[in-house]
């Protein structure tokens, strides 16, 4: 309380909180040009280091960053906890892998069969489960996740355990360089990511956010929030599959053991570490997440628990993630 | 707009200044011809095979001393490169990666035929010849790559030794059991076809288990419902020691028998000492079985501290005759390696001497028949 001179000067009951202007760093991380920046460092990173590993390793990670931010879109944007993210990844790998085996066509040819695929596989996978909420949509995800894993397991077409083997590179020429590959992932990647970021920005966009804030309200808004829902789902599908295209060409064979729970996992560990919904966050983390390991490949037996330690430490310092989403509208 | 020129200039300027070190795409090719010659390792160092890793690795060591205490090849040590392929195909290409990033001259490693069916297309597309150890899924001989060798049998020699065995200790119905890997799948799926033929034992059953679980009971009463009086196992040691256990728990009197994949002190340790007391196992010749293997145990004890056990006569075997091969081209180049490699007659191996068929394979898998007596693997039937 003021003890001035009589009561003619009265504070207010509430002082008001002068807003804390953006400061340089937020500015600096909400820079529309850090996304460029990024490509840019992206396009010249062979020219530092361009080994077999350093390619490999580089594009795996670029991979995982389209993985990363499909499943922002569901998990993100959307708020739909998904545990069975993988079963997207492989029927994407899986229907290009045995399109381009069968046929001998290019991967690329194989892409158009992997979108109508994968959005069916959306439709029969969110069908049915995304009239379940929260809890009960995680487990049942879970459930479709391995179901995929252990039907390509045990289909003859798919290869059964030992999978397909000699899937040529994406324009069809198994032998064709580990850095023009890496930069056809890369671009593929960033107009995905790109796309997805602008997908988040959009009508449905919105209505994706709604849906993840207050489901009823939404609903009463007007929001059809199941089929809002199922074309969160679909679009993450799409995101998956082509990744798990991208993934085909890399490795050239893919077999059920790169599509466990533990690749669905690492996914939605990639999410939340970076900062769910936000699409810089994501890109990091799912960098992060898939560097780690192999930087950490020194310590040996210690790689896992090392790896581990420093997401508990992560999660501590930054529960929000590493790059957060800040709500705006504009 | 300036802030972002300036930026992009910046990055150019590292980005050059970096690869004048030579490792970026403007770097020249840095291939070295002195120093030690590098020999390549993708084994499961962590996952569910990391017991094999240090086996193999171990194995391939002593080789790699015995012959740089001789003055190494063609005038240059030695060395080996061990990488964590965790079982898993996409470790196992980055850990390939960075064995060709290394330079490596010759691949002696490769355990999980899973895995180790992606890094076939990383090395044969650089030249450099593999002496696969232990993987030995048909699927990786069917590829016919040119720089692919194997020193262990296949899947389907061991296939005909299980059928030998089987018909030899007069089994009349045979359950196959197999846990849907590609090594597993394999050998169950490729002996089921030589009990299909006429003549010998006949098949109860071909069934699959889901790796992993820790209990086998349904498996189990599935399997006893045909009424086999052999079983067949054909994964690895850890569901295989619980399945004798839930076998014999349930009843089942009849012989078992497991594939190489299971033979681990642990198999005895997980089904307990009388359930897994007679059970049979095909396996390639382990140090404990090779006649005048002695010293070498010795040896290997002497050095690391512990027991050789399964493929790490493989993997020194394979370090043998990829020092045979750099000697007789003279040099680390690929395609003269494989010319070598081909032209080997006769080098003694502990599965005998060594000649590849045009499969690049063994002539025969040296496939033995083992027995648990007290509680290990001894010799039961050489099958010759």
């Amino acid at each position: 309380m003021s003890a001035g001179k009589g009561a003619t000067v009265q504070d207010p009951p509430v002082k008001p909180v002068k807003g804390r202007g953006p400061t340089f760093v937020t500015r600096f991380l909400e820079s529309r040009h850090l996304g460029w920046a990024g490509l840019a460092i992206g396009l010249l990173a062979p020219f530092v280091i361009a080994t077999p590993y350093a390619m490999d390793v580089m594009t795996s990670a670029v991979v995982f960053v389209m993985l990363a931010v499909g499943l922002n879109i569901v998990v993100g944007y959307c708020g739909l906890l998904d545990l069975g993210y993988a079963a997207f990844f492989a029927v994407g790998a899986y229907t290009s892998g045995v399109l381009s085996t069968e046929l001998k066509i290019p991967l690329l040819a194989t892409v158009p069969a992997v979108i109508v695929v994968t959005v069916l596989a959306g439709v029969i996978i969110g069908g049915p489960t995304l009239r379940l909420r929260s809890d009960y949509l995680a487990i049942v995800t879970l459930g479709f996740g391995e179901i995929i894993r252990i039907t390509a397991n045990n289909l003859s077409i798919t290869g059964g355990p030992s999978g397909i083997y000699g899937i040529p590179g994406l324009f069809g020429d198994a032998t064709s360089s580990q850095v023009v590959f890496y930069y056809a992932v890369l671009l593929i990647v960033a107009a995905a990511v790109l796309l997805a970021a602008r997908l988040g920005r959009s009508r449905i966009g919105r209505a994706w956010r709604f849906v993840r804030e207050d489901e009823d309200a939404a609903e009463a808004m007007g929001i059809n929030t199941y089929k809002v829902k199922l074309a969160a789902y679909i679009a993450g599908a799409i995101w998956g599959g082509l990744a798990g295209v991208l993934f085909a060409a890399q490795l050239s064979a893919i077999s059920p053991a790169s599509f466990t729970f533990l690749q669905s996992a690492l996914v939605l560990m990639a999410v939340v570490l970076g900062g769910m919904g936000s699409t810089p966050g994501v890109v990091l983390g799912a960098i992060v997440i898939s560097l780690l390991p192999e930087v950490l490949r020194g310590l040996a037996d210690y790689r896992f628990f090392a790896f581990g330690v420093l997401l508990i430490i992560v999660m501590i310092a930054r529960p929000q993630g590493l790059w957060p989403h800040r709500s705006r509208e504009r | 707009m300036m802030r972002k020129a300036a930026l992009g200039v910046a990055l150019a300027a590292t980005a050059l200044t970096a690869s004048a070190c030579g490792q970026g795409v403007l770097g020249g090719d840095s291939k070295k011809d002195k120093g030690p010659i590098l020999l390549g390792m993708d084994i499961p160092l962590s996952g569910s095979s990391a017991d094999i890793g240090p086996y193999m690795k171990n194995g391939a060591q002593m080789a790699i001393d015995e012959i740089n205490a001789k003055g190494g090849v063609i005038g240059r040590k030695l060395q080996l490169r061990a990488e964590d392929d965790a079982c898993d195909p996409k470790t196992a290409v980055a850990a390939a990666n960075k064995l060709v990033a290394a330079n490596v001259a010759v691949s002696v490693g490769g355990y999980c035929s899973g895995a180790t069916l992606p890094t076939l297309p990383v090395f044969d597309r650089r030249k450099i010849p593999m002496i696969i150890p232990a993987a030995n899924s048909t699927e990786l001989v069917d590829q016919k790559l040119k720089h692919v060798f194997f020193v262990n049998g296949t899947g389907d020699q061991q296939a005909v030794a299980a059928m030998t065995w089987m018909t030899k200790s007069g089994a009349k119905r045979v359950a196959l059991l197999h846990d849907n890997t590609s090594y597993s799948k394999d050998i169950a799926v490729r002996t089921a076809a030589e009990l299909d033929k006429p003549g010998g034992p006949d098949k109860a059953t071909l069934d699959a288990v889901n790796p992993g679980e820790s209990d086998y009971s349904a498996n189990v009463a599935n399997l006893l419902r045909s009424k086999p009086d052999f079983v067949y196992w054909t994964g690895y040691y850890q569901e295989g020691g619980l399945i004798l256990r839930q076998l014999r728990q349930a009843g089942y009197k009849g012989k078992f028998m497991v594939a190489d994949g299971s033979v681990d002190a642990k198999l005895v340790k997980i089904a307990g000492g009388t359930a897994a007391e007679g059970a049979y196992a095909t396996m390639t010749q382990t140090p404990d079985t090779i006649q005048g293997a002695e010293n070498w145990i010795a040896g290997y004890k002497q050095k690391f501290g512990a027991d050789p056990g399964p493929y790490s006569t493989q993997s020194y075997d394979a370090v043998r005759v990829a020092a045979e091969a750099i000697r007789k081209a003279g040099s680390t180049d690929g395609d003269k390696l494989v010319t070598a490699l081909e032209g080997i007659n006769g080098l003694q191996l502990f599965s005998g001497p060594l000649k590849f068929t045009d499969r690049h394979t063994l002539t025969s898998g040296g496939f033995v028949i083992l027995v648990v007596k007290n509680g290990k693997f001894v010799l039961q039937d050489a099958l010759k």
